[in-house]
């Protein structure tokens, strides 16, 4: 075989995998619109009595019974718009929505769905969990936290949040920095939806191994003012070997540390410090609002990385008269002049 | 008859399940509900219906919910009442609403009842 038939045939095989491709991307489609196209046929005849229920305009249950009494194929398709119906709504039609997938079996089928091969199903499955608040179900949407796929890993996230109990905190907050991981994002809005009662596992996973689960620690710490982490906000300020984490340490305490805490900030703005972390302790000097950060603020104010500069002027602002005068007397440069701008363009709006 | 029979209502939402339920609850309650799917179509149905009250999804294709709230207060009819209906929940997200001119806002998932709740007090303050 030459040279020239060995180009003639890798470029014929290029081509039919582009074919293949190709075909593989339509038929999906297809498949799709189809299988869409077949729920909402089923559905259809049942949608008035979905939309009576999920506005809250069901209050004989009428409307609720009809949908319970749906059987063969339509059931599975009324099943699915209930599912994405009862993530849009809240209050009783939610908990109306929620009884029809129970009567259905939906909800007893989702444990077991949660182990199902198909990731479509056991993401589903999760999500169902979630939505009717089965807390029961709990254990198993912990384990789901390690599913191969990520799409149910953020589904079970999802669902912990939903459920809103704080005894799954420290196992999802130890899955933000696991190998097969589940997205800071999610985990901190499902870990917020848990309220107070996470204030031991958020102080806890500030000295985990992960340094991604020290930093949602550490930023949920300052998000929720759970003054527990205070102590383990300053030791990682202070001495965490991740950059990252010490930034969000840093803005933790910006927001809820004491007045001793100004000397701990004001050293890691030193000129040796990596530049973000200068520049988050400057901003959080602000935040805190206390006097006493005066001083070392208006030292950074000639700092030669003007956006520190600059922050260091804005943070002034924050604290009251002293600040401003301190930024009023303060050399001129053009960071100086522009949280001088600023300082005019908030009294004109006052 | 009730108090809100034949009121326009103009509801934008690009997600069919929101806006038919949002139609359903108003329209059970009496008013003439107009539902679009995006941006655009919102704009366009505002200019031509001249509706009492607006409700826009604030994540929509072409012109988001914030682009058209802008344009409706820029133009003639700048005191029509505007709710926002969004998923986007952090504070930030309110304030830009309210900055832009939003009446009300409510967060996804909502509570129907609530919602007109909301609708019935807007235009009763407004009327």
């Amino acid at each position: 075989m030459t040279g020239r038939d060995l180009l003639w045939a890798s470029s014929a095989l290029v081509l039919l995998a582009c074919l293949a491709l190709v075909l593989l991307i339509v038929l999906t489609k297809v498949t799709r619109t189809v299988r869409e196209r077949r729920t909402a046929e089923l559905v259809a005849p049942h949608r008035p009595h979905l939309l009576a229920v999920a506005s809250g305009e069901d209050e004989g249950g009428t409307h609720r019974d009809a949908l319970i009494e749906v059987d063969g194929p339509a059931r599975d398709a009324v099943d699915v718009v209930v599912v994405d119906l009862l993530g849009k709504v809240r209050g009783a039609p939610a908990e109306e929505l929620a009884s029809v997938l129970l009567a259905h079996g939906a909800v007893d089928r989702a444990p077991h769905d949660l182990r199902d091969r198909s990731t479509l199903k056991r993401a589903r499955a999760a999500h169902i969990l979630g939505l009717c608040h089965v807390g029961a179900a709990l254990p198993l949407l912990v384990q789901a936290l390690g599913d191969p796929a990520p799409e149910v890993r953020v589904a079970a996230t999802r669902a912990l949040g939903r459920i809103g109990e704080p005894t799954a905190s420290a196992a999802l907050l130890a899955a933000v920095g696991a190998d097969r991981v589940v997205p800071a994002g999610p985990a901190a809005d499902a870990l917020e939806g848990m309220g107070v009662g996470i204030s031991g596992s958020l102080r806890d996973a500030l000295s985990a191994s992960s340094p991604t689960t020290r930093t949602v620690a550490a930023y949920l710490s300052g998000e929720g003012s759970f003054s527990r982490s205070l102590d383990a906000l300053r030791v990682a300020l202070a001495c965490d070997d991740d950059p990252t984490v010490r930034e969000a340490a840093a803005v933790a305490l910006g927001r809820m540390g004491r007045a001793a805490d100004v000397v701990a900030l004001l050293r890691e703005t030193g000129a040796d410090r990596p530049r973000a972390l200068r520049r988050a302790c400057a901003a959080a000097l602000g935040e805190l609002g206390e006097p006493s950060a005066v001083v070392g603020l208006t030292a950074l104010l000639g700092d030669p990385d003007p956006r520190l500069a600059e922050i260091a002027a804005t943070s002034l602002l924050l604290l009251g008269p002293a600040g401003r005068s301190a930024l009023d007397s303060a050399a001129s440069n053009p960071s100086v002049e522009t949280a001088r701008a600023l300082a005019r363009l908030q009294a004109g709006a006052a | 008859m009730t108090a809100v029979d034949g009121i326009r209502v103009l509801v934008a939402d690009d997600d069919p399940d929101i806006r038919d339920l949002v139609e359903f609850k108003l329209t059970q309650a009496g008013y003439a509900v107009q539902a679009v799917g995006d941006g655009l179509s919102a704009w366009e149905a505002f200019q031509e219906q001249a509706p009492s009250l607006v409700i826009l999804d604030v994540m929509m294709p072409g012109l988001s919910g914030i682009d058209v709230l802008r344009k409706i207060r820029e133009s003639g009819a700048a005191t029509v009442p505007v709710l926002l209906l969004s998923a986007k929940s952090r504070d930030s997200d309110v304030d830009t609403g309210f900055a832009v001119g939003a009446d009300d806002y409510v967060i996804k998932p909502f509570s129907p009842r609530e919602l007109l709740h909301r609708v019935n007090g807007i235009l009763a303050r407004v009327r």
